[in-house]
């Protein structure tokens, strides 16, 4: 049990491939959601799987450096900035009118 | 080169004043002053005219005069399609261009100074003259053309001149169509003029660079230093074409440069309104008669003429296409001649005498060969005697118009008296278009009888003394019915002279018509081998004498005095009568033509095909955008969420194609 | 032999609790749960991040997402009182949602499953210095420096500051409506006092 625990280490497919499941289910609560914070949260999943594809790739492709940690800072950076953003403009979309629905959200469609 | 050294290098100037009033009286003056438009496009013919004077004088008393030398006194760069094919436009100077330029500046000026009379008072009057200058420039720019393309230009501006000066009284129904009527004809006789220059073009620049070195080498001297190959001196050059007479069609056997030169002497006729094509320029007389006299008398209608002439070696490499215009012109001659005899309006009598003598030039020419041209300068003379005598007539036709107020012969009479001087110089002119000696006629019509007789073209020879005789008949008789006699209409009895003004141009064109026949013509012009020195031929003016005064004699019987013998005459004739009186039912059949046969069978299959095939075709696709965008619609829900749909579905398809090309 | 018999057993665990999580994160109807789940999802990732041997990477996780963003969405959530409205999205959107995710999830798998990477083959070499290197990476002017990216995300991040100040600033409603339909402020255009009808009659 134990040797095969540790004959089947991880490797890069496997991170890979949860990293694929959790922007797949980011995916799901985007294309779902209809709290437009909601969707934000699943937009956080994704980048997040996104940052854990990064680190895994920086481990098994280029262990000796550190470039792949320093794009995912970078993720994460952007990822704060956007959250910010989207916050601002969902709270004055709240204070008009009282809902953050994006199945409202339709005007720019005529 | 140094004796024409003022006139020759700014030869440029003679068509370039005319084009330079128009527009200043078009721009700026006739809308302010009509009185200052006329003063200031006639000074501006006249010192375009003096120019023209100086420049004969000059290049005729130098030895390059004695010798036809062809000369380019300008030229610059127009059109450069490719390195080695540009189209230059410039002035060539030779004996024809010259003789050209002084008949039309001169002629020109004259209608010029007349219509400041004539149209006195006209609502037209500052368009008139503006035109006027139009056509004088497009006419000297075609004269002067070195090479065909500028020709082909200036044979258009006419073509439009002609148009817009016929259509001048646009309000009049049949002055619209008949400019409609001139314009259409001669745009149809001019899609053969463009696809025989094409023709020509093409294959002349397909052969360029064979004989180029040598047509250049000998052009230096001509004063051309960069020989394009639509200069007419490269397309006239024997060695050229010999090479495209070599050239066989096989199509019933006619030779490249024959068919070029068929589908070029069309658009010729077109202009000179010979037979097949000759059906617009009658009509054409709803124009102003000062146009008459200027445009389709003595200028523009010649410039068919002009062109053959200007291309005579290249007809005269092909004998098939000289023969075509020989016989054209024979035909057309007599054709006319004989309708000319029936016709009641004096405009129309004159505008199948103009026909008739067109006919006669190209008979000319079309006799005349590289070692007999005899012809060639017979034509060229009777084109230069022509040009005063018939618009001597016209203009004296139109002081009696102005005087009666009518067209009919049979309304006016007895205008002798009236109008002496009018009289006077329509009875030179009519001597002159007769041939009765000492009157310019008389000398030109010698030449070309005695061309058509020594080139051995004894059925021409026949026609065109025949055709002499029925000049004669048909001049005297409206002569007669117009001058003699007793008033007919209340006009024609209180008819008044014309004011000097339009009496001066009369007297000096009578003086010229009875003189100019005493030129030694064919010293000046004349092309090919020397003529062998003829004079008069006694023979041949004694008949041409003879058959002139047998029509002379004819008139006198049938028109003076009581005219009852005519109108039985013509009933003797019956059908015959009618026939020429209805001109042959020649637009009878161009109507049953276009009508019944080209707008029925080509016409309505084509607007049935337009409206619906491809009308349908483009409302198909209209119909079909209009439908996919109004289901598409659906797909534009405004939500977000189905759009990143959209988006991921994209992306995997991206994907999807990304990794199978990967493996 | 023993530690990398754990360190498999961990990864799985760990892998199937932040799966579990990030599922709730999608699923739950309360946006404030979810915010809690999202932030054990992301300190999950974070324990992810140490198995990596990226250890900066994790500490930043748990700082910026965890005690940045979460904390954000949280205020959020209450500020526009999603909290008290469930999330009950149509079936139609969970089935339409659910089955682009779960294509997504295969094809992306099936290439990651199918694809040979360049993996390094010396499996020790990470370096310990891991945190300084990134450093003096993140402040180097030469050629493998990220001084420049590192520039613009602080401009970014202050643009952002700034950005959210202004749009989530009070300010006065606009004239119009954002959208045309079930508003308040359409009908009551019908019954406002007709004070502009003009006047057809004499001046009284």
């Amino acid at each position: 049990m134990i040797e095969s625990l540790s004959l089947h280490k991880p490797h890069i497919e496997h991170w890979l491939v949860l990293s694929a499941i959790l922007f797949a289910i980011g995916l799901y609560g985007l294309l779902s959601r209809r709290n437009a914070i909601g969707i934000l949260m699943s937009i956080e999943l994704m980048l997040n799987s996104a940052v854990l594809n990064l680190a895994a790739f920086n481990r098994f492709v280029a262990p000796a450096s550190v470039d792949g940690q320093i794009m995912a800072l970078f993720v994460i950076a952007v990822a704060a900035a956007e959250a910010v953003v989207a916050m601002a403009i969902f709270v004055a979309i709240f204070r008009y009118r009282r809902i953050v629905d994006v199945n409202r959200m339709d005007l720019m469609k005529d | 080169m140094e004796q024409f050294s003022f006139v020759f290098r700014n030869a440029w100037l003679i068509p370039a004043i005319p084009l330079v009033s128009f527009a200043v009286l078009g721009l700026f003056v006739s809308p302010i002053s009509k009185r200052l438009a006329g003063v200031i496009g006639t000074v501006a013919i006249f010192i375009s005219a003096a120019f023209a004077f100086l420049l004969a004088w000059n290049y005729f008393l130098s030895p390059a005069g004695k010798e036809h030398t062809a000369l380019i006194a300008w030229t610059c760069e127009w059109l450069r399609y490719q390195t080695g094919l540009t189209v230059n436009i410039g002035v060539l100077v030779d004996p024809i261009s010259v003789l050209l330029m002084s008949v039309v500046t001169t002629v020109s000026a004259l209608v010029h100074l007349y219509s400041i009379g004539y149209m006195h008072g006209d609502e037209g009057y500052g368009r008139f003259f503006g035109y006027l200058n139009l056509f004088t420039f497009s006419m000297l720019g075609l004269v002067v053309a070195p090479n065909i393309i500028q020709m082909y230009i200036c044979w258009e501006l006419v073509g439009v001149s002609s148009f817009l000066l016929i259509g001048l009284y646009y309000q009049k129904p049949a002055a619209v169509a008949a400019s409609n009527k001139a314009f259409i004809v001669t745009r149809f006789a001019d899609l053969g003029f463009l696809i025989g220059i094409i023709i020509l073009g093409y294959y002349g620049y397909h052969f360029f660079g064979e004989f180029a070195p040598a047509v250049a080498s000998t052009a230096v001297k001509n004063g051309v230093t960069n020989l394009q190959p639509f200069d007419f001196l490269y397309l006239t050059n024997s060695a050229v074409l010999a090479k495209l007479a070599s050239i066989n069609l096989h199509f019933f056997d006619i030779s490249l440069l024959t068919a070029s030169m068929v589908l070029v002497f069309m658009g010729a006729a077109g202009k000179s309104a010979m037979f097949p094509l000759h059906i617009w320029l009658p009509d054409a007389m709803e124009g102003p008669t000062p146009v008459s006299a200027l445009i389709h008398a003595a200028t523009m209608v010649v410039a068919g003429v002009y062109l053959v002439a200007r291309l005579f070696p290249a007809f005269a490499a092909s004998g098939t296409a000289l023969l075509l215009v020989a016989y054209v012109g024979a035909f057309t001659s007599i054709f006319a001649a004989i309708i000319g005899i029936t016709q009641d309006d004096i405009k129309r009598v004159l505008a199948f005498s103009t026909l008739s003598q067109l006919g006669y030039m190209m008979l000319a020419l079309g006799v005349a060969t590289m070692a007999h041209p005899l012809g060639y300068s017979a034509s060229m003379f009777h084109l230069f005697t022509h040009a005063f005598f018939k618009a001597l007539l016209f203009l004296a036709a139109g002081a009696v118009i102005h005087a009666v107020n009518t067209n009919n012969i049979w309304e006016m009479g007895g205008l002798a008296k009236k109008l002496p001087v009018t009289h006077a110089t329509f009875l030179v002119a009519t001597l002159a278009i007769s041939g009765i000696w000492p009157f310019a006629g008389f000398f030109s019509k010698d030449e070309i009888l005695a061309s058509a007789l020594s080139g051995g073209h004894y059925v021409v020879f026949a026609i065109a003394l025949t055709v002499a005789g029925i000049t004669a008949l048909y001049m005297f008789r409206i002569y007669f019915v117009t001058f003699w006699g007793k008033s007919r209409g209340d006009a024609a009895g209180h008819a008044h002279e014309a004011p000097a003004v339009m009496l001066l141009p009369l007297v000096m064109l009578a003086i010229l018509s009875a003189t100019v026949g005493f030129v030694n013509f064919s010293d000046y012009v004349s092309i090919g081998e020397p003529i062998e020195h003829h004079g008069i031929n006694s023979k041949i003016a004694v008949s041409a004498t003879a058959a002139a005064l047998t029509g002379v004699f004819l008139a006198i019987f049938f028109y003076t005095g009581q005219t009852d013998r005519a109108a039985m005459m013509s009933r003797l004739l019956g059908r015959i009568y009618t026939l020429v009186k209805q001109k042959f039912y020649i637009d009878e059949f161009y109507i049953f033509v276009t009508h019944q046969i080209l707008f029925r069978f080509i016409s309505r299959p084509a607007a049935w095909f337009d409206r619906h095939i491809v009308d349908g075709g483009v409302n198909l696709s209209a119909w079909i955008t209009r439908t996919t965008g109004g289901k598409l619609r659906y797909l534009q829900t405004g939500q977000v969420q189905v759009y990143s749909l959209w988006f991921v579905g994209g992306m995997l398809f991206l994907l999807l194609i990304l990794w199978a090309g990967a493996r | 032999m023993i530690s990398d018999a754990v360190y498999t057993l961990l990864f799985y665990a760990i892998a199937i609790i932040t799966i579990v999580f990030a599922l709730a994160v999608t699923m739950s109807r309360n946006l404030l749960r979810a915010a809690v789940y999202l932030m054990m999802v992301l300190l999950t990732t974070a324990s992810l991040y140490i198995m990596l041997d990226a250890e900066f990477l994790a500490g930043i996780q748990v700082l910026i997402y965890v005690g940045g963003i979460v904390v954000l969405i949280v205020f959020a959530v209450m500020l526009t009182k999603s909290a008290e409205m469930l999330d009950r999205p149509p079936l139609r959107r969970k089935l339409s949602a659910g089955l682009a995710s779960l294509v997504f999830a295969a094809v992306t798998i099936c290439v990651f499953w199918t694809s040979r990477f360049p993996i390094a083959q010396n499996h020790v070499a990470v370096p310990p210095n891991n945190t300084e290197e990134i450093g003096l990476k993140l402040l180097d002017y030469g050629s493998g420096g990220y001084i420049l990216p590192f520039e613009i995300i602080s401009i970014l991040l202050l643009a952002a500051i700034i950005g959210g100040i202004v749009v989530a600033r009070k300010t006065p409603p606009p004239e119009q409506p954002f959208t045309t339909g079930g508003d308040l402020t359409g009908e009551a255009d019908f019954d406002a006092p007709h004070t502009q009808r003009p006047r057809t009659g004499k001046h009284i």
